[in-house]
């Protein structure tokens, strides 16, 4: 069955859009991230737009962040403090981002620098996850009783001026980093059409030291302002997002999801990591050959423009 | 006799039409005259009919009267017929609204392939399509060239911006011919134009998914010896309809309320997916 996309201007077949939402929110339950990172590619690999696909997925990441939300604000999850300073940043960052993305698509180098950074970010975090889940594994058949590492270390984190508390994280930190951090995941969210909750949540523990628990609310407060604050700037600025497109995706998603959490829950997480990083890895891969490969034809148009 | 021949003409292509259009049938919505009705002009044709002859050589008439770009449109071929004084030679050639396109051309950059060269062209139609009731080639090498271009002969008349070397223009030209041609854009065989009896034509106009919107140009042209002895012209407005029209007219309009609107459904829709995931 296909749907005319009205911004994306062409037709799509419903049960792909479903299934690339419902593959998504496979991981966002599996890992409790967004899955953007894996689910915007794949919209570029059947035929959307890029910039379409990125605006659009920023429109997909409000629903999934503020479903996961819920769930934590209740648990009481949520550090508040921590989640409007890197606000402040993500707010910055992802305006930012959308000019930076407007500049990019006016000199017809977006597709390319979406490609490029998604090589760069999906095969860094691919690597690491492989590495990380491996070693563990090695570990834990050889020494299974072995000691954790150390909780808290002391970085550059509390040399920094404008320290803040942060009670429910436990920390007494200086508030350029948090801000910082949001203004990096903001333009990366803008960009990429991502949350970028699998960059955020790992640098809010080992960056910053937060508290697991209370990780995940936070980053998903940030991550439901950012990703609102881009469809909005996209949509003013781009006019890209495409909301047929975005509401089908978070169908699917609403059916993957619960899979996802069942699926992780018999499954060792040691496993599932080394299951996403060989995925993740393989998309970029994918990428980097779509980039590398002689393309099938050199030409390509820009935007219809009205003459002057 | 000339009465006669219409309103049988029109019965014919009347049933052509409605095998053309496969299963999505609509009404065609009083498209069509009536036979014996309308008299021997269209009423419905714009002036560009030639009016002093009171029994035109040339009337045509669109399987559908515009192309509704709906939630379930997927492409669609339009028939084109009508009917002719005989000898002479029927061209049809429909022309998209013509706006600015720019060309871009990738190049290997340290084993990576990224766009590097632009270039810009005016006056290039949305659409074209051109077909005739003969090859081409051979009609329009007796001169009607100027009136009636062929593909090759449009793009050549499309205006770059700026300046580059001809032979780099070239290029660019046939870069933009390649794109529009790959997006079913420049369908470059939509067939010949079938003549039944002498005096009875007929050619299907595809167009893809992806079309631009605007009002297209849908013209007829009667050829004898060479020269153009009556031409029809009429409008096809392309457009979305229904829902697909309000939502990006409004994201035209308006992006800032739009975008609320955007997020709105996203929330909304959230925050139930999540309620019912609870709940199983």
């Amino acid at each position: 069955m296909e749907i005319y996309l009205p911004i994306a201007e062409q037709s799509m077949n419903v049960f792909v859009l479903l299934g690339l939402g419902a593959a998504a929110g496979l991981l966002a339950g599996m890992f409790g991230v967004g899955g953007g990172f894996l689910a915007t590619p794949l919209l570029i690999f059947v035929g959307i737009p890029p910039a379409v696909a990125v605006a659009s997925q920023a429109n997909q990441v409000v629903a999934n962040s503020v479903s996961s939300l819920q769930v934590h604000w209740r648990r009481g999850n949520v550090d508040l403090r921590m989640g409007m300073v890197l606000l402040l940043g993500g707010m910055f960052g992802s305006s930012a981002g959308v000019w930076l993305f407007t500049y990019l698509k006016s000199i017809g180098q977006i597709d390319f620098v979406i490609a490029v950074l998604y090589v760069i970010m999906l095969s860094t975090i691919g690597l690491l996850m492989l590495v990380e889940s491996l070693s563990t594994y090695v570990k834990r058949r050889r020494n299974p009783g072995a000691p954790r590492g150390k909780l808290h270390t002391h970085y550059l984190v509390h040399r920094l001026p404008l320290k803040l508390r942060f009670y429910k994280s436990k920390l007494y930190i200086s508030a350029l980093l948090p801000v910082g951090l949001g203004f990096l995941i903001g333009i990366l969210s803008a960009i990429l059409g991502v949350g970028g909750g699998f960059v955020l949540v790992p640098a809010m523990i080992y960056l910053l030291g937060m508290p697991t628990a209370v990780v995940i609310g936070t980053s998903n407060f940030q991550i439901l302002f950012v990703a609102a604050n881009v469809t909005f700037l996209q949509a003013t600025t781009n006019g890209t997002v495409d909301v047929v497109l975005a509401l089908l995706l978070i169908l699917g998603g609403v059916v993957g999801a619960p899979i996802g959490s069942r699926l992780a829950a018999k499954l060792p997480g040691v496993v599932l990591r080394g299951l996403m990083s060989v995925l993740i890895l393989a998309v970029a891969v994918e990428l980097l050959t779509e980039l590398l490969r002689t393309p099938s034809s050199l030409f390509s148009l820009g935007t219809r423009e009205v003459q002057p | 006799m000339r009465r006669l021949l219409l309103a049988l003409a029109a019965g014919l292509v009347c049933v052509a039409g409605a095998h053309a259009q496969g299963p999505r049938v609509e009404p065609p919505g009083g498209m069509l005259p009536a036979p014996g009705l309308g008299g021997p002009t269209d009423s419905s044709a714009p002036p560009s009919v030639p009016i002093e002859s009171a029994t035109p050589e040339l009337v045509v008439d669109l399987s559908r009267a515009r192309v509704s770009i709906t939630s379930a449109f997927q492409g669609e071929s339009i028939l084109m017929f009508g009917m002719f004084d005989p000898p002479g030679e029927v061209v049809v050639v429909v022309v998209g609204p013509e706006a600015r396109e720019t060309v871009m051309r990738k190049q290997r950059v340290f084993g990576l392939w990224l766009n590097t060269g632009r270039q810009s062209f005016d006056d290039v139609p949305a659409y074209y399509a051109i077909a005739a009731s003969q090859p081409l080639q051979r009609l329009l090498a007796r001169g009607v060239g100027g009136e009636i271009l062929s593909l090759e002969d449009r793009m050549s008349t499309v205006k770059p911006v700026g300046s580059r070397g001809s032979s780099e223009l070239a290029r660019f030209r046939g870069g933009l011919l390649e794109v529009k041609r790959r997006e079913g854009l420049y369908p470059a065989a939509i067939g010949q134009v079938t003549v039944q009896a002498g005096r009875l034509f007929r050619v299907d106009l595809p167009f893809p998914s992806r079309l631009p919107e605007g009002v297209y140009e849908v013209k007829a042209y009667l050829l004898r010896d060479g020269k153009i002895v009556a031409a029809v012209s009429r409008p096809l407005p392309v457009g979305k309809v229904g829902f697909s029209a309000q939502l990006a007219g409004w994201a035209d309009h308006d992006g800032a309320l739009y975008g609320l609107g955007a997020i709105a459904m996203a929330l909304f829709a959230g925050w139930l997916g999540g309620a019912i995931m609870r709940r199983l």
